[in-house]
């Protein structure tokens, strides 16, 4: 009962909330219900932040930017068409919406699709709201009856009119201020569903490992663009609502002070929470209108400032993190299974039924071809001119001494490294310059050195989202993703979240998650890293059956690992192909003991 | 064009630029070498600016005005770098919402203490005359000033003990602590080095930027484009990208208007960023 409880607090709590507000705001003090309108409406405007902050993992310092701009270009067609029509609602909103969208998309093309670092787009994100602070102070327009005034300000905005007409009037403020609370909450509820959503699941993938979402074969930046032009919107709608409450405004909506408020909103109420802008904002701004406009007043930007230097010191997860956090140790904890892991037990007839299901759905196994392939990093040659040809039937190991380019020879092939010169091709496609995840639904399946798995999402989770990326359809990827998590023993686990679980367990996940993509070519770097040896038996098992049915190619340091493969064996060196042939006779080849060994004329 | 009229603009331009890397070579060694972006920056450049004002006020010669502001703000860059920074190593976005805060603080603090409006300091008006027109010197020798500082910080760092070290730490953290440097208190120093480069900045504009509570937001945008642009070479690619988009911006502005300077700046910093998307140094070998 508590779990379920907790389980949809979000749902509830905001649900008694809005019914709360709206079955009171005819019993309070209309100057208070006017003022708490606009507590509300920075909610909102918080709330855009945390679409892309808390979920999508960008600060994006212009959410009072798109705010800024909704309110504008809303409140604009309000007064152009409230004196024919009324319903200001139904014009400004949409309008303000649609603006924000629209130039969050074209700020998050230019940052998405560059591929920014994290830092640039902040700053650039920070600048862009400065660049208009500065724009709009000069910036004179007249638009029909509205007059854009630099930084005089646009007056004579109408407020909420819910009546068709000319002659309809505005909404007191208590009516007003229950029109924008259920509006704010349908916002609300409406965001919250499609952050549990299959969207939002991946832009949640996105935040906590982008590399692994693209390796899955997700288009990460379409997502990044459409969840940060979904946040514009929001603020462009808050600003929107802004300007019909405020009847004016001014470029001091772009202002340092504004932009500052609204990660301060966010943090208190608790980053990722959505609940918790809405918090945030109506603490912030019942306490100061409890405090007064006066001398404690005045001094707002001072207490802000120093709020906001003392959040990100000492409240980290906000009030409500806090008391999830708190609630959460009543609560049984899903992790505890993690303790009772057995034994990985490959069962190779279900495997190959997994396999052939793969192959039925995917096509046959494609070769893997590269020629003359080249990367450099200023005078480090890692892969030097590497001709290779891949094909299903045996495993083929790549070995070599540390530093000989095997890794670097993967992520190439994969495209986490652009070549400077040679092909790479992908059964009959030629995929050098073809995006990361775009190889990954031609049908290569990577697994990096390191184990990476979505470690706040569950085990199930992790390998839904994979076979989600290939299938894009809920109910075969649940087929899928069952299948293979009863061909790891995961069962009992699959409600652990994945980074409670052992670096050996988070190996066979993210093997696991590769079947789910039902590859065509399957690259695995050092798969065996952190295994036991019984471990590392069932690994060679799965690897053979795996190579009947699609192309493997398998970095490995580890040589017994590699003999009991039974397939071929290619030696790097120095970013060059060194050998090849069978792991017997290469046991047997002076030049490789001495690259080995460090010894003799080879090193 | 009249061959006088161009060699002013590019003179004035060239000043401008001057004027922008002496405001963000702070910023750039903390960036480079703490891997944080202070976004106080700018209020540490009117917190210098203020102080330079006041000594003047009570009778302290204006040349010697500058090392006070410059030990005030290192005194205070100390302090934020113990009290505040140092919890949020590693975090970089928590350390920028820390630092905005306090910019903010630092701003509002400036609003009660001296008010929003605040007299300039007299100076004699030097002018240089080229053909029919006439520039004033003080921003002339910003250009020298500007030269000057990045010397100085270059040598700070290749040729004392203290840029030795604050150049291990930055390289291989773990093993200059290792053999044994105090990585906390190089840190303290590199902040405490920025804050006092801000400070400076503050004081030797003074004569040209009067100070206002404000007056940091107008160089931090710039500076904060600057540093994210330039990358991690923190000393040669802030002097190449303040030249090159200080410089453009100025240009732009004095044929067309101030705003369309700005405009400029942000679109040519967004095209920049598009081309070198982790700023245009990333992939230099050279590390100052």
């Amino acid at each position: 009962m508590s779990e379920k409880l907790f389980s949809s607090s979000g749902l509830i709590f905001p649900a008694i909330a809005t019914l709360l507000a709206v079955a009171l705001a005819g019993h309070i003090d209309p100057y208070l219900a006017f003022v708490a309108t606009s507590w509300v409406i920075f909610g909102l405007l918080g709330l855009s932040l945390d679409i892309i902050w808390g979920r999508g993992g960008f600060l994006s310092l212009a959410q009072t930017a798109f705010y800024g701009l909704g309110g504008y270009l809303g409140s604009v067609v309000a007064i152009n068409m409230a004196p024919t029509t009324g319903l200001t609602l139904v014009w400004a909103l949409p309008a303000g919406a649609a603006f924000g969208a629209l130039v969050a998309a074209a700020l998050g093309y230019v940052i998405f699709f560059a591929r920014m670092g994290d830092l640039q787009s902040t700053i650039l994100s920070y600048t862009f709201t400065l660049l208009l602070w500065s724009v709009t102070q000069t910036f004179k327009l007249d638009v029909g009856a509205a007059d854009i005034g630099g930084d005089n300000g646009l007056a004579n905005i109408p407020g909420i009119v819910l009546g068709l007409g000319a002659d309809s009037d505005a909404l007191g403020p208590n009516a007003a201020f229950v029109t924008v609370v259920l509006l704010s909450a349908s916002i609300y509820f409406v965001t919250r569903w499609l952050m549990r959503s299959n969207f939002g699941r991946i832009v949640d993938c996105i935040r906590i490992d982008i590399e692994k979402t693209e390796l899955l074969g997700y288009d990460i930046r379409k997502y990044q663009v459409i969840n940060f032009a979904y946040s514009g919107a929001v603020a462009g709608v808050a600003g929107a609502l802004f300007g019909l409450w405020a009847n004016y405004l001014n470029p001091s909506i772009f202002s340092v002070q504004e932009a500052l408020l609204v990660p301060i909103y966010v943090l208190i109420g608790g980053l990722g929470t959505l609940a918790g802008p809405f918090l945030g904002a109506i603490g912030i701004g019942w306490l100061s209108f409890w405090l007064g406009g006066g001398t404690v007043g005045g001094q707002t930007t001072l207490i802000l400032g120093a709020v906001l230097v003392l959040l990100v010191l000492f409240l980290q997860n906000g009030f409500l993190g806090a008391i999830g956090g708190f609630w959460k140790r009543f609560l049984p904890d899903p992790n505890d299974a993690a303790r009772n892991t057995g034994a990985v037990k490959i069962d190779t007839a279900v495997l190959e039924s997994i396999l052939i299901d793969a192959e039925r759905q995917a096509g046959p196994a494609k070769p893997l071809l590269t020629e003359d392939l080249l990367k450099r990093f200023g005078g480090v040659i890692p892969v030097n001119k590497v001709s290779r040809h891949f094909v299903e039937g045996k495993p083929h190991a790549l070995i070599g001494p540390n530093g000989a380019g095997k890794s670097s020879f993967l992520k190439t092939c994969v495209g986490l490294y652009r070549p400077e010169g040679g092909t790479i091709r992908l059964g009959s496609d030629e995929i050098a310059n073809v995006a990361v995840f775009d190889r990954v639904r031609r049908g290569l399946g990577v697994k990096n050195q390191k184990p990476q798995v979505f470690g706040e999402l569950t085990v199930l989770d992790n390998l839904w989202t994979a076979a989600f990326a290939r299938t894009r359809d809920d109910v075969r990827a649940r087929e899928i993703s069952q299948k293979v998590l009863g061909m790891l023993g995961l069962e009992a686990q699959s409600k652990v979240q994945a980074d409670a679980l052992s670096h050996g367990q988070q190996q066979w996940l993210d093997i696991g998650m590769v079947l789910c993509l039902a590859p065509r070519v399957v690259l695995l770097d050092e798969p065996a890293a952190g295994m036991t040896n019984e471990e590392t038996r069932e690994l060679s098992l799965l690897v053979r059956t795996l190579a009947r049915h699609t192309t493997v190619v398998v970095v490995e340091h580890d040589m017994e690992f590699v003999r009991t493969l039974e397939g071929h064996v290619t030696v790097l060196h120095q970013g060059k192909l060194f050998a090849e042939g069978d792991i017997d006779s290469l046991r047997l080849n002076d030049a490789v003991l001495d690259i080995y060994l460090g010894r003799g004329e080879h090193v | 064009m009249e061959p006088d009229y161009l060699a002013t603009v590019l003179l004035s331009s060239l000043s401008s630029a001057s004027i922008l890397l002496i405001a963000t070579l702070g910023l750039a060694v903390v960036y480079g070498l703490m891997g944080v972006i202070n976004l106080a920056h700018g209020e540490f450049l009117m917190v210098g600016a203020y102080s330079a004002l006041t000594a003047t006020q009570i009778g302290i010669p204006y040349v010697l005005a500058i090392p006070v502001a410059v030990m005030i703000t290192m005194l205070i860059g100390g302090v934020v770098e113990v009290l505040v920074v140092r919890r949020l190593y590693g975090r970089l976005f928590d350390t920028m919402l820390a630092t905005w805060g306090l910019g903010m603080v630092f701003n509002q603090g400036a609003v009660l203490l001296f008010g929003t409006v605040s007299p300039g300091i007299g100076m004699p008006q030097y002018s240089i005359r080229i053909g029919e027109f006439s520039l004033a010197a003080y921003p002339l020798a910003m250009i020298a000033v500007a030269a000057g500082t990045l010397a100085f910080v270059y040598l700070l760092l290749t040729r004392t003990v203290y840029g030795m070290k604050a150049r291990a730490s930055i390289q291989e953290p773990e093993m200059a602590q290792a053999i044994g440097i105090d990585s906390s208190r190089i840190n303290m120093l590199t902040f405490a080095i920025g804050t006092g480069l801000a400070g400076f900045a503050g004081a030797v504009l003074l004569p040209i930027i009067p100070a206002t509570p404000s007056m940091g937001l107008f160089f931090a945008v710039k500076g904060f484009l600057t540093v994210v642009v330039a990358g991690p070479v923190a000393l040669t690619g802030t002097a190449l990208t303040a030249v090159g988009l200080g410089g453009g911006a100025s240009v732009t502005a004095s044929f067309m208007t101030s705003v369309i300077g700005d405009v400029f700046f942000f679109l040519a910093t967004a095209l920049l960023l598009w081309l070198y998307p982790l700023g245009i140094s990333s992939k230099w070998r050279r590390k100052l």
